[in-house]
C-alpha cells in the first residue's frame, strides 16, 4: 500500500493514541511520537508503529502520534485504521492469506 | 472514565433554539459564540449542556467545558470530534487561539505554540513543524538580504496606491518581503489578490512575493469569542501578530525594516498601526509610515474602488488602479465577485 | 450447567479505556459495542479496535460477546468476517425481526466458522428483538439457529416502534418482556432484559431488576460499571433458597447412591425443574460468594 494522503485514526483521550499519517514520497519513515508515557515505553511504541508499517508495506509515511497510554493492540488497530485512510485501503488483518 | 451517560451531538447552528443554548451555555463560561462558526459539536449529561466545541475553517474555537464536568476529559472528547471533522473536510494544518491558562490541556492534546502573549492569548498549530517549515520554505525560496523590509498587504484588490507603498519601500531597502494577507474573508479571493500584485510589481526586482498563509493574522480570522471588550480585541490582535512576525519571520528573513501605508480612515487598521509602532522598534525593527498617494484631493483605497464597482462605475476605477487590475476586473473572472460587490452594502 | 448471564456490560466498541478495563468489574459478560454507540465514520476504527483487543487481551472467564451491525447495513457483513475471526464467545445480533435475520447470520457464521477452521458451532448467536414485528416472532427468532443461546429485548427502538416512551413502572415493556421470556423459556435459551440509561437513578433501577428478576429474566444489559453490584444482589437467593436448594441436591445424591430412579424429600415427590432450579440457585449463590464485591 502507498499513502496518498493525510489519514487520522483513535482519539486523545486516555489509553488511546491518535495516529496522524500522511505521504512522505521517497524519504522512508518518519515518526513523531509524543506520549504520556515516553520515557518508559517510548521506545516500544515506536517499533509497534514501525512494525505495523513493515506489516502493511507501507515504506514512505510521515506518522505523527499522540500517545496517552495506549496498550500495543491499540496502537497496532490505529495504525492499520489511519493507513487504510491515508492509502484508501482496506487492510483487513482476519483476512485467511 | 466510564462516562457513556454523555450524549455527542452535532448542534444545528441554523436552528434558533439550539444557537441561543449554545450561546447561553458560552455566556456562563465568560465566552461568547463567534459569528464566523461552521459546525459545532456538543455533549450533553442528559438534558444539560456539558461541554462544546467549534470549527472555523481550520481554527478550532468557543471550546468550552462545564465547571460541574470538569477533569472527566470532556476536552479531549471534544477536540477529538473537531479534529475529525476538520480531517474530513480535508483540513489537517489547525489552530486553536485560547487563553493562556488552557496551554498545558491544548499541548496534552497534541497542539504547539506558535507565539503567546502573557495573561492575553496563545496560539497554537496541531504540528511541532508548523511554522518552522514555513520559515525554511520561506527561505529556501527567497534571497537572504542583511539589509530587507517587509510590507503586509491585503489588496483587496491592487490599486496605484499599493503600487505607490510598494515602490517607495523596494527603493529604500535592497530587497523587499511583500505578504499578502491570506484569508477568505475579503471581497477579493487570496489567490486572486496575490496574482494581481504579482502582475503589479513586475517591474520590481528586489520585490519577493510571499503568501501570507496560516502565520500573518488578518483580523478577519482573529476570534472574539474569548474577548469581550473591543479595544482589547484589536489590541490582542496586534500584538499577537507582531509577535509572530518579531520571533520567526522578521530574524529569519533578516528584515529590520517594516514600510506601512497611512491610515485615515478605519479605526482598527489605525490602532493596529499604532501597535506596530510601539512593538517593533523594541525588536530593532524600523517602521516607516508612507503617506497615501491621492487622486483628486482623496486618497487612492481598495474601499473606494470597491465603491466604484458596487455603484457600477467600473469605468471610472481605471483612474484608481494599474493596468493589470483593471484588466482583470472587466474580464469576464471577475464577473462572480463584482457581482458580490453590487449585492453587498457594507463599506468592508 | 449453563452461564450465569445476571449482568452484560456494554462497552462502545471505539473507547480503548473501556475496552481494557471491562473485565474487572466483575459482569457475567462483556457486550463490545460495534452498533449504536459508534458514529457511521468510526465504524472502521471500532471493528480493528475491538478485533485486536478480542485477539490480545486476556479477560478471563468472563464471557465475551459482541454487538454487530445488522446485516441490512453496509457493516454487517464485515462486522461479522472481523469478529468471527476474532474468536468472541457470541455475536449479538440487533433488531432481528424475523428467524430469517436469524438463518441469515447463522449460515454466515457456519462459512466463517470453516474459513478459519473454528469448530462448527463454537461461536454462539443472541439476538435482541427491538420492534413490534421482533417480539411478535420471538419464538420464531428464538429457536431460529442451534446457536441461539440468548435473547433480548432492545427497549429504546421498541418503546419508539409503539409510538410511545419508557415510564417509570415500564407498563409499555410488560406485554413484550413476557412474550420475550415466553420464548426464551419455550426455545429453552437465556431471557435477557434491556438496559435502563439513568445511572443516576439507583432506586428506579433497583425497581427495574425486581421486576425483571420477578417476571423470569436471566438478567440484564447495563451501562456502566456501577450497575452491576445492585444486579448481583438483586439476584443472589435468600438463605431459605439456599438452605432448601442444598436440601434438595443432597436428597438427590442420597437417591442416586440408593440407585433408587424416584427422589423425594418430606415425603414430596422431586421432578426436574425442582432440581434444575435448586442448582440454578446453588450457581447463584456460589457467584456472589466468589465475586469481586463480595471481599469487600
Amino acid at each position: 500500500m502507498r499513502i496518498q494522503q493525510v489519514g487520522i485514526a483513535g482519539t486523545l483521550e486516555s489509553s488511546d493514541i491518535t495516529i496522524h499519517i500522511e505521504p512522505n514520497e521517497g524519504k522512508g519513515i518518519d515518526i513523531e511520537l509524543k506520549s504520556t508515557v515516553e520515557n518508559q515505553f517510548g521506545r516500544q511504541i515506536r517499533s509497534v508503529i514501525q512494525e505495523t508499517l513493515l506489516e502493511l508495506g507501507i515504506t514512505d509515511a510521515y506518522v505523527r502520534a499522540n500517545d496517552k497510554g495506549a496498550l500495543d493492540c491499540t496502537i497496532r488497530a490505529r495504525m492499520v485504521t489511519a493507513v487504510n485512510r491515508a492509502a484508501l485501503g482496506s487492510y483487513s488483518p482476519w483476512e485467511v492469506k | 472514565m466510564w462516562y457513556t451517560s454523555f450524549r455527542e451531538q452535532v448542534v444545528n447552528l441554523q436552528s434558533g433554539i439550539e444557537r441561543k443554548q449554545l450561546q447561553a451555555f458560552l455566556e456562563r463560561q465568560s465566552l461568547s459564540l463567534d459569528g464566523d462558526v461552521e459546525y459545532a459539536v456538543a455533549l450533553w449529561d442528559g438534558e444539560k449542556l456539558a461541554a462544546t466545541g467549534s470549527l472555523s475553517g481550520s481554527v478550532l474555537k468557543c471550546i468550552a467545558v462545564d465547571e460541574e464536568f470538569k477533569y472527566l476529559g470532556l476536552s479531549a472528547k471534544i477536540v477529538t470530534h473537531l479534529v475529525q471533522e476538520a480531517y474530513l473536510k480535508g483540513r489537517t494544518h489547525l489552530f486553536i487561539y485560547t487563553k493562556p491558562e488552557n496551554k498545558t490541556i491544548f499541548t496534552e492534546l497534541g497542539f504547539y505554540v506558535i507565539a503567546e502573549i502573557p495573561s492575553k492569548v496563545v496560539l497554537m498549530e496541531n504540528t511541532s513543524k508548523g511554522i518552522k517549515n514555513y520559515i525554511n520554505e520561506m527561505k529556501s525560496e527567497s534571497a537572504i538580504s542583511a539589509d530587507a523590509a517587509a510590507v503586509i498587504v491585503n489588496c483587496n484588490p491592487f490599486t496605484l496606491g499599493h503600487r505607490y507603498l510598494l515602490e517607495y519601500a523596494a527603493a529604500r531597502c535592497r530587497l523587499l518581503h511583500v505578504f499578502v494577507v491570506w484569508e477568505e474573508q475579503s471581497s477579493f479571493p487570496a489567490e486572486i489578490r496575490y496574482k494581481l500584485v504579482q502582475q503589479g510589481v513586475q517591474h520590481l526586482d528586489n520585490v519577493m512575493l510571499h503568501k501570507g498563509k496560516d502565520y500573518i493574522i488578518s483580523k478577519a480570522t482573529f476570534p472574539s469569542y474569548f474577548i469581550k471588550e473591543y479595544q482589547e480585541l484589536v489590541k490582542t490582535h496586534a500584538r499577537l501578530d507582531l509577535e509572530i512576525f518579531t520571533q520567526h519571520i522578521a530574524p529569519a528573513l533578516g528584515i529590520k525594516k517594516r514600510f506601512v501605508g497611512e491610515e485615515p480612515y478605519c479605526k482598527v487598521t489605525a490602532a493596529y498601526n499604532a501597535a506596530m509602532q510601539e512593538v517593533l522598534p523594541k525588536h530593532g525593527i524600523e517602521v516607516q509610515v508612507v503617506p497615501r498617494m491621492s487622486l483628486e484631493g482623496s486618497p487612492i483605497s481598495a474601499s473606494r474602488v470597491r465603491e466604484l464597482i458596487r455603484a457600477g462605475d467600473i469605468h471610472k476605477t481605471k483612474e484608481l488602479v494599474p493596468e493589470t487590475t483593471y484588466q482583470f476586473l472587466i474580464s469576464p473572472e471577475a464577473e462572480e465577485i463584482i457581482k458580490h460587490i453590487q449585492s453587498m452594502n457594507k463599506r468592508h | 450447567m449453563s452461564r450465569l448471564r445476571r449482568t452484560m456490560l456494554y462497552v462502545p466498541g471505539n473507547h480503548p479505556g473501556m475496552i481494557r478495563d471491562a473485565h474487572i468489574y466483575g459482569a457475567d459478560s462483556i457486550m463490545f459495542d460495534l452498533e449504536d454507540s459508534v458514529s457511521l465514520r468510526e465504524k472502521d476504527a471500532a471493528r480493528m479496535l475491538v478485533y485486536h483487543a478480542l485477539r490480545t487481551l486476556d479477560y478471563g472467564n468472563t464471557e465475551l460477546v459482541v454487538r454487530v451491525n445488522g446485516l441490512n447495513t453496509p457493516y454487517g457483513r464485515v462486522d461479522f468476517e472481523a469478529m468471527v475471526a476474532a474468536r468472541p464467545n457470541a455475536i449479538r445480533l440487533p433488531k432481528a425481526e424475523t428467524p430469517d435475520d436469524i438463518r441469515e447470520a447463522d449460515e454466515l457464521i457456519t462459512q466463517l466458522e470453516e474459513l478459519h477452521g473454528i469448530e462448527y458451532g463454537k461461536i454462539k448467536l443472541m439476538a435482541a428483538v427491538e420492534s413490534a414485528l421482533g417480539v411478535l416472532n420471538a419464538y420464531q427468532i428464538a429457536t431460529a439457529s442451534k446457536r441461539l443461546i440468548g435473547i433480548a429485548i432492545g427497549a429504546e427502538d421498541f418503546v419508539t416502534d409503539l409510538k410511545t416512551t419508557r415510564s417509570d413502572d415500564g407498563i409499555e415493556l410488560l406485554a413484550a418482556r413476557s412474550q420475550i421470556l415466553f420464548a426464551a423459556r419455550a426455545a429453552g435459551i437465556d431471557a435477557l432484559d434491556t438496559v435502563f440509561s439513568d445511572v443516576n437513578d439507583e432506586a428506579g433501577f433497583m425497581q427495574e431488576v425486581k421486576l425483571i428478576k420477578q417476571l423470569g429474566f436471566d438478567g440484564k444489559s447495563i451501562i456502566n460499571p456501577r450497575q452491576i453490584e445492585i444486579v448481583h444482589r438483586i439476584f443472589t437467593p435468600t438463605e431459605e433458597e439456599v438452605r432448601k436448594s442444598v436440601r434438595i441436591i443432597e436428597a438427590i445424591k442420597e437417591a442416586e447412591e440408593k440407585g433408587s430412579g424416584v427422589v423425594s424429600l418430606d415425603g414430596k415427590m422431586i421432578d426436574k425443574p425442582i432440581v434444575e432450579r435448586a442448582r440454578r440457585v446453588l450457581q447463584l449463590n456460589d457467584a456472589v460468594k466468589n465475586s469481586y464485591f463480595s471481599t469487600r
